[in-house]
């Protein structure tokens, strides 16, 4: 995973992913309207056939109040959730990473059941809370101790273009002393 | 900066220096000195040794693939603000 767009796809999922997870645990049960009009509703039935489930989350019914918000947002999501570089079982396994480690409940128990919906097993399941909980434990190391980056250049330079761009030559190296 | 003098991999005993070549191994890169964490870990190897045993066997294949349990790392250092 040395090119680039794998860790753009895989940010931007870390952005979205939280975006859900603050609204949705955030005590703002009164903000859902009790019927949503049909503009919400159609965005609701689209919720509901990218998740193959019979309840939309609460992360979107609490936007439902401005439908042409929630449009955006679910745009977003979908776009962030499906296949692309990233698989979305792959997906579905950072946003669980990302939601245990941000203790979002509602992100937790969201992804946990969307991996297992795709296929996840235990062991899978086991496997993404033990990175996570591994590298819980790095990050605190070094931020208590206060350590600099120091593995940085174990990664190659994507010199590629962004989608649809021209390539950008490498910067030129400086002639080495005679 | 570090909130510890950082020692040198030359200062540790030699049963320790076997947790640098671990270390190495692990990341398949010629490290000019053992990274901070390595060292930091090498401190007290009865807690280092378990720890990256655990790592090792939560970061392996499995299930995923190595790349993307580092990809699972890695959003998880980023939700965790850590710039290291």
């Amino acid at each position: 995973m040395d090119d680039d767009a794998f860790w753009y796809e895989a940010a931007l999922l870390v952005g979205v992913t939280n975006a859900l997870n603050v609204v949705a645990d955030a005590p703002l049960e009164t903000l859902e309207p009790a019927r949503p009009d049909a503009a919400a509703q159609a965005v609701f039935a689209e919720i509901l056939a990218f998740y193959d489930r019979a309840e939309v989350p609460v992360a979107f019914r609490r936007v439902a109040a401005d439908p042409g918000y929630l449009a955006d947002l679910w745009g977003a999501t979908r776009r962030a959730f499906s296949d692309q570089r990233l698989t979305r079982r792959h997906k579905e396994a950072l946003a669980f990473a990302v939601s245990v480690t941000t203790r979002s409940a509602f992100g937790t128990a969201f992804h946990l059941g969307e991996m297992r919906r795709l296929g996840v097993g235990e062991r899978g399941v086991m496997e993404v809370l033990g990175v996570t909980q591994m590298f819980s434990s790095y990050t605190k190391i070094a931020d208590t101790l206060q350590l600099e980056p120091d593995m940085d250049g174990i990664a190659a330079v994507d010199w590629s273009p962004a989608p649809g761009g021209a390539t950008a030559p490498p910067p030129a190296r400086a002639p080495e002393a005679p | 900066m570090p909130t510890v003098r950082l020692r040198d991999a030359s200062e540790y005993p030699g049963p320790v220096q076997k947790l640098f070549e671990i270390a190495k191994a692990w990341f398949n890169y010629d490290f000019a000195a053992p990274p901070a964490m390595s060292r930091v870990m090498a401190w007290d190897p009865e807690l280092g040794a378990f720890h990256g045993r655990a790592m090792k066997r939560a970061m392996g294949p499995g299930e995923w693939s190595r790349a993307e349990k580092e990809m699972v790392a890695a959003v998880v250092s980023g939700a965790n603000a850590c710039a290291y």
